[in-house]
């Protein structure tokens, strides 16, 4: 039977329905885990056009994929991974892009809109992050994401990149130094 | 929040010890959030229902395409200079009759290398 909302289903009955072919219930993943995902790609890849076409990608790839997904670790989890490497895949696509057809520093290869904000400190406050992101090394700026947007701690942020925990601890605190100089140049 | 405070609370929230989930909810609550644009859900859904894996598919070829086309495209112009390059130091000029191979034929040679006489 087809449930006409699924708002206050489990993760597993809806992960069961979403299999069985039910569109509302794979709507109810897109709708639980899009803020989730928009932080991930956004924060890599700047805010823009481009971001949601990822964005849309990571839940198309998902829901092809949702058939291996064995409940090993959280749904949550297993998306944010799908997340991580299509944002990776396309820094690397569009460095390579870069490095043979334009002169163009890293910072250009990305680019942000800032959203409309109540009011004009917080419009601020959104462009000082976006600019420092994406004024860091995309090995850095994964670890910031993950922690500071994503509010991941140093386990789960090892768990989701596939990284020992001593190298995140190491990039988390290079990442700090890296992005202390970028701020104090804004 | 001044932009030096929010400068401090960035650089805090990768502190070790720092707690990273109330280090992201004091930034949401200044205004750093992401979302992304209305009607997001309703895109994907019409992507995976409406046409299927094609247009996902779609957007893979295209993109390959366009990254093929781009390598193939550079080779072409970097063997047309090394060609350039050859006319000019075999020919001594980038004239039309050095493209043709014929800066030193004159019709007479011509009618020999064709007919062998």
């Amino acid at each position: 039977m087809i449930k006409e909302s699924y708002s206050v289903t489990g993760e597993n009955q809806l992960l069961k329905a979403a299999l069985d072919g039910d569109k509302k219930a794979f709507g109810e993943i897109v709708t639980r885990y899009q803020k989730m995902v928009a932080r991930t790609v956004k924060g890599m890849l700047g805010d823009s056009v481009f971001a949601e076409d990822i964005g849309q990608e990571v839940f198309i790839k998902l829901y092809y994929s949702l058939s291996e997904f064995r409940g090993e670790a959280k749904l949550s989890t297993y998306i944010q991974k799908i997340a991580v490497n299509l944002t990776l895949n396309e820094i690397k696509r569009r460095k390579r892009f870069f490095s043979m057809f334009s002169q163009k520093g890293n910072n250009e290869m990305y680019e942000f809109e800032v959203a409309d904000h109540d009011t004009e400190e917080r419009k601020e406050a959104s462009e000082i992050v976006n600019k420092a992101l994406m004024a860091m090394d995309p090995k850095f700026r994964i670890i910031v994401t993950m922690r500071m947007l994503q509010g991941y701690s140093t386990k789960e942020t090892a768990e989701i990149l596939d990284l020992p925990l001593g190298t995140v601890l190491s990039r988390l605190s290079r990442a700090q130094g890296q992005l202390r100089n970028i701020l104090e140049k804004l | 929040m001044k932009p030096s405070e929010i400068k401090k609370l960035i650089i805090s929230s990768l502190s070790v010890d720092a707690d990273p989930k109330e280090a992201s909810m004091r930034l949401e609550e200044e205004g750093i959030s992401y979302d992304f644009s209305k009607g997001f859900g309703d895109k994907i859904l019409d992507k995976l229902f409406s046409a299927g894996l094609t247009i996902n598919r779609e957007v893979e070829f295209v993109r390959s395409m366009n990254f093929a086309f781009y390598r193939i495209a550079l080779t072409g112009v970097a063997a047309i200079v090394v060609l350039l390059i050859s006319i000019f130091l075999m020919q001594g000029s980038l004239s039309f009759n050095s493209f043709l191979g014929l800066s030193d034929s004159y019709d007479e040679s011509i009618v020999c290398l064709l007919t062998g006489n």
